[in-house]
């Protein structure tokens, strides 16, 4: 009787491999090319997978360190050469602000990854104050209020309700496309209809209607194929009381 | 609810109701709450592989109703048939880990020379997937050689399944017009610190049969009395010994959940869940109680509460409110939050503490010479229940399981020296 080196459990003379863990049966003792072969492809596997290993979390935090080391000596660096180049702060103050924000941002990214609501919201007010800010660097907040913080906000909102809707799709396929094209045509009416209101004053939306139109087909199309290729469920079933 | 559409099991897409105890859990779901329960059990030497393949292909046969996938209706969840195998894997990760999305609700662990089944609570309850485990033990030996004596009584593949196997029980004792039940005070719950993810941890302590069978007989009590009382005796020491601002806000009831195998009280043959429990307490704000004291109070507070007529009272507090036409027409989604809510407001809350006694495995002659020893471990407990407690017996090793998620051991620590103290000999499984 043979025994597999991996979980431990008696095997067949016969077998080569282990029905349980889908392991190889080697004879460890032996000097075997078939042994070295084996050990030297775990040892690559080994080495290659080192980053594998990470938690999600872990490879997150990495990703969220190597971003701020980036980012910090961005800013140290534009700030330096504007400083000693002018003997004031002008044009770094605009590296300065994006890098922040964009630290701000992988930040939450990295840490706040299950709390969407938390993200997006955080996300949202970090990057309205950066509008702000270029407008201020810029002399007067204009346009950042005005247009910015709208279209950014209705961009949120929609990416946002796009990711819960993906995240409670049961199955993943062409539904999700009908999704992303329906958020798309919802984004140029938002857009279309909010800067409309800036410069004439009403709402008003002329070819994000197109957009929209054309897009719509295509989406119920999608969706229509994607449920009707699912398997059906017994109603019955499904709304048994 | 008659969904007679089962009867037909043979048929590959019969589906169930969920019994009325399984009806919460789906709501409390979580990847730590994952209301997964383990049975296992230790060989004295390395499992054979195809022997135990062949043994849970003929053992799945023999229970239809445990290969079943959660799906979500619009009022309920339910479950529904698959075709799919029990997936048989090496137990090299957390123990009862939750069960994914469309895949069965049951799965066969295998390590050296230890064989598991985990099921989850939804489908089953631990005399369920006790039946599922005698049965594959039983082909696994008769595999390996072993042979079965003629009278000996299990659930033999090939015999006949009997609707009577996957009815929900609890319907048959539903009896209308009984006056409510009155709702308890809150309990008392350990105040020991929460590990980081993944939190569940798991301790098994050996004692000898014989030895806890003698000392519960110094006091006429049962095993499992006599542990409850133990368990509760530690949760009155912690009680007692915390410090003084949390001293303010302790709750002074302590209360053990008990539960009662309904199969030994009530006539059925359903393998899925046909439990109730029973709550010994004590409360402190009546002063320090002795060992012996709690011993006398957990023996009849446990004869009392397993009054027939009191059983068929909880029964049809149960069923009753799930058979409400307004419970029913609530949507799934809303009637999720609620139930959640309510399993920890009306649930968790009343009890400190839980202790379910499997009772002691009887296998024939040649099956348990293979065996060392049986564990069973609870489903892991939640945030506000932090420690529980599973036992079973084997040959003269009684294994308490501890399912723990607090960063602290003192409660099984101080339960080792109690044991050893009253002179029992206290063994941990590597």
């Amino acid at each position: 009787m043979k025994t597999c080196n991996y979980c431990g459990v008696e095997l067949e003379n016969n077998m080569n491999f282990c029905p349980l863990c889908g392991e190889p049966v080697i004879n460890k003792n032996s000097d075997s090319l078939e042994y070295i072969e084996v050990r030297k492809k775990e040892q690559e596997k080994s080495a290659l997978t080192s980053y594998q290993k990470l938690t999600k979390m872990q490879k997150r935090k990495l990703f969220w360190q190597i971003s701020g080391i980036i980012l910090l000596s961005g800013i140290v660096v534009t700030f330096l050469i504007d400083f000693i180049g002018n003997q004031t702060i002008s044009w770094s103050k605009y590296s300065i602000a994006v890098c922040t924000i964009l630290f701000l941002n992988t930040t939450m990214i990295s840490f706040w990854y299950h709390r969407l609501f938390l993200l997006f919201l955080g996300s949202f007010l970090t990057t309205s104050s950066l509008l702000v800010l270029l407008d201020l660097f810029n002399g007067s907040v204009d346009w950042g209020v005005k247009l910015g913080i709208p279209l950014l906000f209705a961009a949120y909102v929609i990416v946002f309700i796009l990711i819960g809707m993906i995240k409670a799709a049961r199955q993943h396929g062409l539904n999700i496309i009908a999704y992303c094209l329906l958020a798309a045509g919802l984004l140029s009416i938002c857009t279309e209809g909010i800067i409309s209101l800036q410069v004439m004053n009403k709402f008003q939306v002329e070819w994000s209607i197109i957009v929209m139109a054309s897009v719509l087909p295509v989406a119920v199309l999608l969706l229509f194929i994607h449920h009707r290729l699912k398997k059906v469920t017994d109603l019955k079933r499904f709304f048994h009381i | 609810m008659n969904n007679t559409s089962h009867k037909t099991y043979e048929s590959k897409q019969f589906w169930l109701s969920l019994d009325n105890a399984a009806k919460i859990f789906p709501a409390t779901l979580t990847s730590e709450v994952t209301t997964v329960f383990r049975i296992s059990v230790v060989l004295k030497n390395p499992v054979k592989i195809n022997p135990l393949m062949k043994a849970v292909e003929n053992t799945e046969k023999r229970f239809p109703y445990f290969k079943m996938l959660l799906k979500k209706g619009f009022f309920w969840f339910y479950l529904e048939h698959v075709s799919l195998r029990l997936p048989v894997e090496v137990d090299n990760q957390l123990p009862c880990r939750k069960f994914l999305k469309n895949r069965p609700l049951g799965r066969i662990l295998v390590i050296k020379n230890r064989i598991s089944v985990e099921f989850s609570h939804i489908l089953t309850d631990g005399t369920g997937g006790y039946e599922f485990f005698k049965t594959l033990l039983i082909e696994y030996s008769r595999n390996c050689g072993a042979s079965i004596p003629e009278d000996f009584q299990y659930f033999r593949p090939g015999e006949e399944v009997s609707e009577e196997e996957y009815e929900d029980s609890y319907k048959r004792y539903f009896k209308q017009d009984i006056p409510p039940i009155i709702k308890k005070s809150k309990a008392f719950h350990i105040p020991f610190p929460l590990r980081p993810f993944p939190r569940f941890d798991l301790m098994n302590i050996i004692v000898s049969i014989n030895t806890i069978k003698a000392k519960a007989k110094e006091k006429k009590v049962s095993i499992t009395d006599y542990l409850v009382a133990v368990y509760l005796f530690i949760l009155q020491e912690i009680n007692e010994e915390m410090s003084g601002l949390s001293h303010l806000k302790k709750k002074k009831v302590i209360r053990i959940q008990v539960p009662v195998n309904l199969r030994n009280i009530l006539t059925s043959q359903t393998m899925r869940n046909f439990s109730l429990f029973v709550m010994p307490d004590i409360d402190l704000r009546l002063g320090h109680y002795t060992f012996d004291e709690i011993i006398r109070r957990v023996y009849h507070q446990i004869r009392l509460e397993t009054d027939k007529k009191l059983i068929n009272k909880n029964i049809s507090r149960n069923v009753g409110s799930e058979r409400k036409i307004y419970v029913k027409s609530i949507p799934l989604f809303i009637k999720s939050l609620i139930l959640k809510a309510k399993y920890y407001s009306l649930g968790t809350s009343q009890y400190s503490g839980v202790l379910t006694n499997l009772g002691k495995v009887n296998l024939p002659p040649e099956t348990a010479e293979m065996c060392d020893h049986f564990s069973i471990t609870a489903p892991p407990p939640n945030k506000m229940l932090k420690i529980n407690c599973g036992v079973i017996g084997f040959d003269d090793k009684l294994v308490l399981s501890f399912g723990n998620i607090t960063k602290s051991k003192e409660m099984e620590e101080r339960i080792i020296q109690f044991l050893k103290g009253q002179g029992v000999e206290v063994t941990l499984e590597n």
